[in-house]
């Protein structure tokens, strides 16, 4: 016979559609959750992600920095123009102690000058004046802008004129806040901003002035506003280091370890949630189609009883599949559009991040791909199968040599149809493709992705094993058991019945859901430690063993100080040899050479609050022996393990001290200064200075200074409390954002796999039917269901939770956040997967259930 | 003059007292659309204990929705059906099952097996929801009905694993496992070919008559309806005649 052309194929597919309207709504709407979950996931995590980075970027005030110890070569030089030539932006930003005076008393104070240039700096975030201003309307190169510190001290207001060098300036405006102060040196003094040619003409810039001086790098944001590409600061940065081999180069997640860590694992669980969005939509897409093609399988064998070729079936259902498909597709993404549009507004209040909603068309193509994709991943092959089935098995659905109908017909297929298994290793590969995109984080991606192959793999296996042992009970047990509950287990056991499937598809959606949550819950309690409120904030330098008693009773006399101070004693020392290496000629990693000749070593008995051993052990209590514990990567760029020999000379003594441990200090607490750590019997009879940090309240850290100044003028303070505070909010934005996005997928995935269990309820009606012709009462039947879904609930949530346990573990260990299994969150995750499918399975059935059955029948 | 037919009433010496179905007034329509339907204009009749009774009629006669009102599995517009003296068109659903469940036994034309349930667990289902018997009593039933109709080595296959001749048969014994008054079959034998429906038909009047259950069947098939007691002929939803046939079923019960 002539064949089926394409439009006619379209306009019975069409027509189909069209005269069974209610259950094609249906599949299109689950296709449209999973698809709009994975739009808003995906959407919402890049938005706030991009938000998020555009914070870190204002908190050093650049894409990058270039810390240099000298003036750079002429050849460094040639190849830094060479940068600042092509479309990156760059800045110097000289730092330099010196002295200032008042113009008409001369009194002199140390001031801490940063020289820049205001038509270029900050690349990111504000400087923010008082009055309030822009820098570049009130830095020219003959004014300056002053802490208020200086004014206060030496008795001048804005507009004075301020001799700095041999030049005299005129105060400008007062400075409040600046971006970049921590990744600058910590300043003694109060600050003084000067324009280069302001500090070019003072004269202090001298040859072997002790200037710090730091390039600070802008790459160029993309045209069409997406966010500055990654790789491209990557790129850079390596680049630089190469250049530079003596410079510290740094990006902008570097400039605080809480901002980094925050940052990092902010953008690990994002990409989680991205894929855990795209597999959960997969997984919507799956049960709707499995359940629409179920229904379509009578027809499909009419049609094939009446003569239609297999080619002319397919062609009809693709089209019809891929107009549903499409369709669903597109109307999660309007309705993940939608709700990531309309969102923002309120979180952005809520969450008090900035959210710039820039649609991506990156996202949107991903959930259109996606959602035809698994269409066709799961109709395909059902499709293709058709061509060698004979009508009359399509009706009957024979089972009989299948033990393990979903398995073993599985491995059938596959030794049967080669088309078939293109088709579906084409489409696996497309999602893959799509699912390594979305992971922003290689290691996500590869837990992930091997994860899912397991759970996928020990699903079945767990599903084929559990209805295997199901039918061995039954068949022991059958007539003993209560019938309501034997008729329930029965249920999942049925020939030829995709209960393996749903189970599969509801125990990988609870493994992605529970994952989510437990990888969430440990990274946001680990943030909460980091963004604590009683981390120093206020640092104290040189003070004296005789001044050390005072200064802490002084400090807990003060009700704005709200934690313990922090104190460590320093020994000053230098490095003379690293195995038996002199210090001249050892091999070093971006550590500056003459760094060596300013080494603090420290003593403690047991390692500091904050500090933990990652290789070797550390002493024990009343060690004496010459051992030493060296911060990780310090010893990576003096390029010493443990067991490695470290010679120091501090005063005219020399200590050959064995290397016992590495360690890795949390950044949060004063003792993260202590690169190497020392017993303290070892630098007994030393001179120490001691060198601390307390907490104090931000608003109230002047009070502090002035009680410490008028008992201790010796005692440098230096204040970055308004700097860590913005730190603090930004990681607490973090918790935020990755609390509420967890939320949604979660709630998402619960959603998605609700309309899963609720899309098997066109198979229950006949059986209602059936039992209350038999007499059944509806009690007996939702008795009968429940048994059912609850075993199907609580075998998924074996399953899923066990292995969400699993991989936050694998996960959780990549990003060095420690897991901890929570019996209670098991147990709970567990009965609320059971009770989750019992109630939606009840939701889903309850029409069915007040149904008079003549009206189903005579549907039939 | 449909009318009047529909008025003639056979058997009419039956009593209220030995009447096992009484039907009075039937009437239902269903909206289809914004139109009203009506399928069954008024229908009365009684059929008295132990009878077979055959309903006729073309497709669209409405016979199907008058089974369906008599087993309650729907409710009618207007009239009344009691069953065994139990009036039960306007029962709530719960109460409703319990009496179609001790009164009534259902055959359907597509067997309608429950597909999770080994052919023996299909037939003991009604004792199960029904009776408040021992189960061993019901088993000990259910193997007995299951042997009678020739099923006795196929008591642990599923329903796919039957083929539909068999299917009947487990349905046939599932209608009589818990011995009602009442068996309501619908085109019983519609799905079979002829050796298989006869052979189901067979089973069908023999259970029928050594339980001594009250039989209505629907069929379109005179031939078969030749062998009830009484025959109802249904045509636009309205009895068109309704009258004894010679006992001819005595013949096919050897």
């Amino acid at each position: 016979m002539a064949s089926l052309s394409y439009r006619t194929a379209l306009k019975i597919a069409r027509h189909e559609m069209r005269a069974s309207s209610g259950k094609f709504f249906f599949v299109v709407l689950s296709i449209a959750i999973g698809v709009g979950a994975l739009t808003g996931v995906r959407g919402f995590s890049s938005s706030f992600r991009s938000a998020l980075l555009d914070r870190a970027r204002s908190i050093m005030a650049a894409d990058l920095s270039a810390r240099m110890f000298q003036q750079p070569t002429p050849e460094e030089q040639k190849g830094l123009d060479a940068i600042g030539a092509e479309s990156v932006q760059m800045t110097p930003v000289t730092e330099l102690l010196s002295m200032a005076s008042a113009a008409k008393t001369l009194d002199p104070l140390l001031v801490s000058l940063k020289a820049v240039d205001p038509k270029m700096y900050p690349f990111y975030g504000e400087v923010e004046l008082q009055p309030a201003g822009k820098l570049s309307d009130v830095l020219h190169d003959d004014t300056v802008v002053v802490a208020d510190d200086l004014l206060v001290r030496l008795r001048l207001n804005v507009g004075d004129s301020l001799k700095v060098g041999n030049r005299i300036f005129r105060i400008a405006a007062v400075v409040v806040n600046e971006p970049d102060r921590l990744s600058g040196n910590f300043a003694a003094g109060p600050r003084v901003f000067i324009s280069r040619e302001g500090l070019d003409a003072s004269g202090l810039l001298a040859p072997g002035s002790h200037a710090g001086q730091r390039y600070l790098f802008r790459v160029p944001k993309p045209e069409n506003g997406a966010p500055i590409s990654e790789a491209a600061v990557a790129n850079l940065k390596e680049r630089l280091e190469k250049l530079l081999p003596e410079a510290q180069v740094i990006d902008y997640r570097e400039t605080n370890p809480a901002l980094t860590q925050g940052l990092d694992r902010a953008t690990s669980l994002l990409s989680l949630m991205s894929l855990v969005a795209l597999v959960l939509g997969a997984v919507g897409v799956a049960m709707a189609m499995r359940a629409h093609l179920e229904q379509r399988l009578d027809t499909i064998a009419i049609m094939k009883a009446i003569g239609a070729g297999s080619g002319e079936i397919i062609r009809i259902y693709l089209i019809q599949t891929l107009m549903l498909g499409l369709l669903g597709a597109v109307l999660g993404i309007a309705l993940g559009t939608g709700v990531q549009v309309a969102f923002p507004y309120v979180l952005g209040r809520m969450l008090n991040v900035p959210t710039s909603v820039h649609l991506q068309v990156r996202t949107i193509l991903t959930g259109l791909a996606t959602g035809v994709l698994t269409t066709l991943l799961f109709t395909l092959p059902p499709l293709l199968d058709i061509r060698s089935v004979r009508p009359v098995l399509i009706f009957r659905r024979a089972v009989e040599e299948s033990a393990d109908p979903f398995v073993t017909a599985f491995f059938r297929k596959l030794s049967k149809n080669l088309a078939q298994i293109v088709a579906v290793a084409l489409i696996l590969g497309g999602l893959a493709a799509i699912a390594t995109t979305l992971s922003d984080s290689v290691t996500v991606g590869q837990v992930f992705s091997v994860g899912l192959v397991a759970v996928l793999a020990v699903l079945l296996a767990a599903c084929a094993a559990l209805l295997a042992s199901l039918r061995w009970f039954l068949s022991r047990t059958r007539l003993r058991l209560p019938s309501a509950l034997r008729h329930g287990l029965a249920n999942l056991y049925r020939p030829g019945n995709p209960s393996a499937a749903l189970l599969a598809a509801v125990g990988m959606g609870v493994m992605q859901i529970t994952a989510v949550f437990l990888v969430q819950q440990a990274v946001v309690s680990e943030l909460h430690i980091s963004s604590a409120p009683n981390l120093p904030n206020v640092f104290m330098i040189d003070i004296t063993s005789d001044e050390i008693a005072g200064v802490r009773a002084l400090l807990k006399a003060q009700s704005a100080v709200t934690a313990d101070p922090e104190l460590l004693p320093v020994v000053s020392s230098r490095i003379i040899a690293i195995d038996g290496v002199p210090a001249s000629q050892a091999r070093l990693k971006n550590f500056p050479r003459r760094m060596l000749q300013t080494i603090s070593l420290t003593s403690f008995s047991a390692p500091p609050t904050g500090t933990t051993v990652t290789d070797g052990e550390w002493w024990s209590a009343g060690e004496t022996r010459p051992l030493v514990a060296i911060g990780r990567r310090t010893a990576e760029r003096l390029g010493v393990k443990v067991g490695s020999k470290i010679t120091f000379a501090a005063q005219d003594a020399q200590i050959t001290a064995t290397v016992a441990a590495l360690t890795k200090a949390d950044g949060q607490h004063t003792y993260a200064r202590a690169e190497f750590i020392l017993p303290p019997a070892v630098l007994k009879g030393l001179p120490v200075v001691w060198y601390g940090g307390v907490h104090v309240d931000p608003n109230r850290v002047g009070e502090v200074q002035r009680a410490l100044y008028k008992s201790y003028p010796t005692i440098t303070v230096i204040n970055v409390a308004q700097a860590l505070e913005a730190v603090r909010s930004v990681v607490i934005q973090i918790t935020y954002v990755i609390q509420f996005l967890a939320a949604f997928s979660v709630f998402a995935g619960i959603v998605i796999l609700a309309s899963a269990i609720a899309g098997t309820r066109y198979r229950r009606i006949r059986e209602v039917v059936v039992l209350k012709t038999l007499g059944a009462t509806r009690a007996r039947i939702g008795t009968v269901f429940s048994v059912e879904f609850a075993v199907l609930g609580l075998v998924a949530g074996v399953v899923g939770v066990g292995f969400a346990n699993l991989i936050a573990r694998a996960l959780l260990g990549r990003m060095t956040v420690p897991y901890r299994f929570h019996f209670s969150w098991t147990l709970g995750a567990l009965l609320a997967t059971a009770a989750i499918t019992v109630f939606t399975g009840w939701a889903a059935s309850y029409r069915v259930l007040g149904q008079k059955p003549l009206e189903v029948l005579r549907e039939e | 003059m449909y009318m009047n037919l529909s008025r003639v009433r056979a058997g009419g010496q039956v009593t209220e007292a030995t009447a096992v179905i009484v039907v009075e007034g039937l009437r239902k329509s269903i909206r289809n659309g914004a139109r009203t339907v009506d399928i069954l204009k008024g229908i009365d009749f009684e059929v008295p204990r132990g009878q077979f009774v055959a309903i006729m009629g073309s497709s669209g006669s409405g016979k199907s929705t008058l089974l369906g009102l008599l087993a309650g599995l729907d409710t009618p517009t207007a009239g009344e059906v009691r069953l065994n003296g139990t009036a039960i068109s306007y029962l709530p659903e719960d109460k409703l099952a319990k009496v179609r469940g001790r009164t009534v036994g259902f055959v359907f034309q597509s067997y309608q097996l429950v597909p999770t349930l080994t052919a023996l667990e299909n037939v003991l289902l009604p004792y199960e929801l029904n009776a408040d018997g021992d189960v061993d009593a019901g088993l000990r039933r259910a193997r007995e009905l299951l042997t009678n109709v020739g099923l006795g080595d196929r008591m642990d296959h599923y329903p796919v694993q039957l083929s539909g001749g068999e299917q009947q048969r487990v349905a046939l014994a599932r209608a009589f496992i818990l011995r009602p008054p009442i068996v309501l079959a619908d085109e019983p034998t519609g799905n079979l070919d002829t050796v298989n429906g006869s052979h189901v038909l067979e089973l069908l009047l023999n259970l029928n008559r050594s339980e001594g259950t009250t039989l209505v069947l629907v069929t379109h098939d005179p031939m078969l309806a030749d062998y009830a007691d009484r025959r109802i002929v249904l045509r636009d939803g309205l009895v068109i005649s309704d009258e004894l046939t010679p006992k001819k079923a005595e013949e096919l019960v050897r």
